[in-house]
C-alpha cells in the first residue's frame, strides 16, 4: 500500500515535466501525420487522401534531398565518432596538459551553429584566410573556390567540427568508467595494448558509441543552418526541401508534412540500423 | 625506455596538432570576424587585400541603428530568463523524483523526456507552430516560449537529476540524528549539492534559448526577431558578411562566457555535454 502510494507521488512529481515534453511531441508527430494524409489542413475541411504522398514522392527533388542529407548525416556520424574515439581513449588517464586539450576539443560546442558556419566561411572564403596562406606562400596564384562546394564536403567538416566534441564528451565517459582494475587484470595476464583495446575498451563504450552515431546522424539528417550557409546551391538538404514547400501552394503545408514524416522515418530508421549493427558488433566480439 | 620516449613524442605531436587545429578552427576565423565586423562602409575589404584597408565602429553603429537589434536582443533577453524560470519551476520536482526516487517505469520515463532530442529540430518547429495555429494561440512570444520550455526540458531535468542524485544520504541521516530540523537539513545537505546544478541549469536553459534558431525563425517570423534569426537573415538569406560579423560577436561572447560559468558549477558533471544542439 506503501509502494503504491509512493509510486503514484512519484508520478505526481514527474507530470509538470514530462506530460507537457510527451504530449507535445506526440501531438506535432500526430499533426504531421494528419496534414500529411489531408485529415487536417489549412482552410478547408480534412478528408482521407494519399495525393500530398504521391506528389512528393514522385517529384525527383526529394529523393536528390535524402539521398543529399543521407550522404551528410552517415558520413559526419561516422568521422565524428571516428576520430572521438581515439581521442578519448588518449585522453582516459590525466597527464600533464590534458585538461588542456579537452578544453580545447570541447570549445566548439560553446559556438553557435550559424556563428560557426561563418567562422568556417571566414577560412575557405575567396578572401578567406586559406586562400590568403596559399597565395602568400606561392603555392596559388588566385584563390581557389571552396565555399559552397558541390559535394557538401564544407557541411561534413562543419558537422564534424561541431559534432567531435559531443561524441568526444559521450564516449570519454564510458572509457573513464572502464575501472583500471579491469586494465590490469588483463595486463598481469599478458593481454598487449591492442589486446585491451579490443577485448576490453571498444566492447566497454560500444554503447556510448552507438548514443554518439544515433545523436550526430538524427542531427546531421535534418541539418538546415550548415546546409543554407556553406552547402551546395544546386540541391536542398531534405530540411532545407521541407521548409521552402509551404510556401509553394494552396497545399503546401500538406506536402511539408509528408516531407517531415520521411525525414521523422529516415532519422528512426537509421538510429535504429546503428543500434542492430553496434549489437552486432557487439555480439560477434563477445564470441570471440 | 626508449617505448617510454615514443609515447611521449607521440603525446607532444597530437598536443601540437589539436593546439594547430584550435588554431586554425577557432582563433583565426574568429580574430578575422573581429575584423571583418571593423571593416571600414567607405573603403571595402576585397581580394587581394589581406588586411582591411581601414577600420571603423561604422558597422556596428549602423547595424544598431538600422536594423532590428534592439528588439531582437530585447526578445531574446526577455524570453530566456523567463524560459529558464519556467523549464526550472517544471523540472526540479520531476528530477527529485529521478534522482532519489525509484518507481515502476522510470526508466522508460527518463527515456521519453529526451523525445526533444531525437526528433529534427525543424520538424519539431513546423508542426509546433501548425499546432499553435489549431489550437488558436496566436501570440509568436507565447509560441515561443512554450516551444523553447519543452525542447529545453531534457537538459534541465539531466542536470538537475545529477544533483539530486549527489546528495549524500548519510550526510541528511547524520543531520536527522543530531536533531536538525526539515528545513535545517535541507539548508546543510541539500542546498550546498542542489545549488551549483540549479544555477548550472538556469544558465544552461537561458543560453540556449537565446541560441535557439528553428523554433524561433519558424514561428516567430516574420515580426517577432531574436538574435538568431537576425544573424540568419545576414548569413543564409542575404549574405552581409560585416553585418553578421556583428551579430555573432554580440551572439557568442556572451553565451561563452556563461557556458564557462556553467561548466565551473558542474565541474564533475560538465555541463557542455548536454549542449549539443545548436
Amino acid at each position: 500500500m506503501k509502494s503504491r502510494r509512493k509510486t503514484v507521488l512519484c508520478w505526481l512529481l514527474i507530470l509538470p515535466a514530462v506530460a507537457p515534453v510527451v504530449l507535445a511531441m506526440v501531438l506535432v508527430m500526430i499533426m504531421a501525420v494528419s496534414q500529411s494524409v489531408g485529415v487536417f489542413s489549412f482552410g478547408e475541411p480534412g478528408h482521407f487522401t494519399l495525393a500530398y504522398w504521391d506528389q512528393v514522392l514522385s517529384d525527383a527533388q526529394l529523393w536528390r534531398a535524402t539521398g543529399y542529407s543521407l550522404k551528410i548525416g552517415v558520413i559526419s556520424a561516422i568521422l565524428s565518432v571516428a576520430i572521438a574515439t581515439p581521442l578519448a581513449l588518449w585522453l582516459r588517464k590525466p597527464f600533464t596538459g590534458s585538461s588542456l586539450m579537452s578544453g580545447l576539443l570541447k570549445a566548439p560546442l560553446m559556438v553557435h551553429g550559424l556563428v560557426a558556419a561563418l567562422l568556417f566561411i571566414n577560412l575557405i572564403a575567396w578572401q578567406g584566410f586559406i586562400n590568403l596562406a596559399l597565395i602568400k606562400m606561392g603555392i596559388i596564384s588566385r584563390p581557389l573556390r571552396m565555399q559552397n562546394d558541390q559535394w557538401g564536403i564544407g557541411v561534413i567538416i562543419l558537422q564534424v567540427w561541431k559534432q567531435l566534441p559531443f561524441a568526444l564528451l559521450i564516449i570519454s565517459g564510458s572509457v573513464r568508467s572502464v575501472g583500471d582494475e579491469i586494465f590490469n587484470a588483463a595486463r598481469n595476464l599478458g593481454a598487449g595494448a591492442i589486446s585491451r583495446l579490443r577485448q576490453i575498451t571498444l566492447p566497454l563504450c560500444i554503447k556510448a558509441v552507438q548514443v554518439s552515431l544515433m545523436l550526430i546522424f538524427i542531427g546531421a539528417l535534418g541539418d538546415f543552418s550548415f546546409q543554407v550557409v556553406a552547402g551546395p546551391t544546386n540541391i536542398f538538404s531534405i530540411s532545407q526541401y521541407m521548409l521552402r514547400l509551404p510556401e509553394t501552394g494552396d497545399h503546401g503545408w500538406n506536402q511539408a508534412a509528408v516531407v517531415a514524416v520521411i525525414l521523422m522515418l529516415t532519422a528512426f530508421v537509421g538510429a535504429l540500423g546503428i543500434a542492430v549493427l553496434a549489437k552486432l558488433i557487439q555480439v560477434v566480439w563477445e564470441a570471440r | 625506455m626508449k617505448k617510454n620516449v615514443d609515447s611521449s613524442t607521440l603525446r607532444i605531436c597530437v598536443m601540437i596538432l589539436i593546439a594547430g587545429l584550435f588554431m586554425l578552427w577557432l582563433v583565426i576565423p574568429f580574430i578575422l570576424t573581429i575584423l571583418w565586423s571593423l571593416v571600414d562602409k567607405s573603403q571595402p575589404w576585397a581580394w587581394p587585400d589581406a588586411l582591411p584597408p581601414a577600420l571603423s565602429f561604422g558597422r556596428w553603429v549602423e547595424v544598431w541603428t538600422t536594423t532590428a537589434l534592439p528588439q531582437a536582443l530585447r526578445n531574446s533577453y526577455q524570453l530566456a530568463p523567463a524560459v529558464a524560470i519556467i523549464t526550472l519551476l517544471l523540472a526540479l520536482p520531476a528530477s527529485w523524483a529521478f534522482g532519489r526516487m525509484e518507481f515502476t517505469g522510470k526508466a522508460v520515463v527518463q527515456n521519453a523526456v529526451l523525445l526533444p532530442l531525437v526528433v529534427p529540430g525543424f520538424v519539431i518547429a513546423l508542426f509546433f507552430s501548425s499546432l499553435l495555429n489549431f489550437i488558436g494561440v496566436a501570440s509568436r512570444y507565447w509560441g515561443i516560449l512554450i516551444g523553447h520550455s519543452i525542447i529545453l526540458m531534457p537538459y534541465a531535468v539531466r542536470i538537475l537529476t545529477i544533483s539530486f542524485a549527489q546528495i549524500r544520504q548519510d550526510t541528511i541521516d547524520a543531520a536527522r540524528d543530531m536533531g536538525a530540523s526539515h528545513f535545517q537539513r535541507f539548508s546543510v545537505a541539500w542546498l550546498p549539492t542542489l545549488q551549483p546544478g540549479i544555477f548550472a541549469a538556469f544558465i544552461i536553459v537561458f543560453t540556449l534559448s537565446i541560441e535557439e534558431f528553428a523554433i524561433s525563425y519558424i514561428i516567430g517570423s516574420p515580426d517577432f526577431t531574436t538574435v538568431p534569426t537576425i544573424l540568419y537573415s545576414y548569413l543564409g538569406y542575404k549574405f552581409i558578411r560585416p553585418n553578421a560579423a556583428v551579430i555573432s560577436i554580440m551572439l557568442v561572447v556572451p553565451n561563452v562566457i556563461l557556458m564557462l560559468i556553467a561548466e565551473k558549477l558542474m565541474i564533475r558533471n560538465p555541463v557542455s555535454s548536454f549542449a549539443a544542439k545548436g
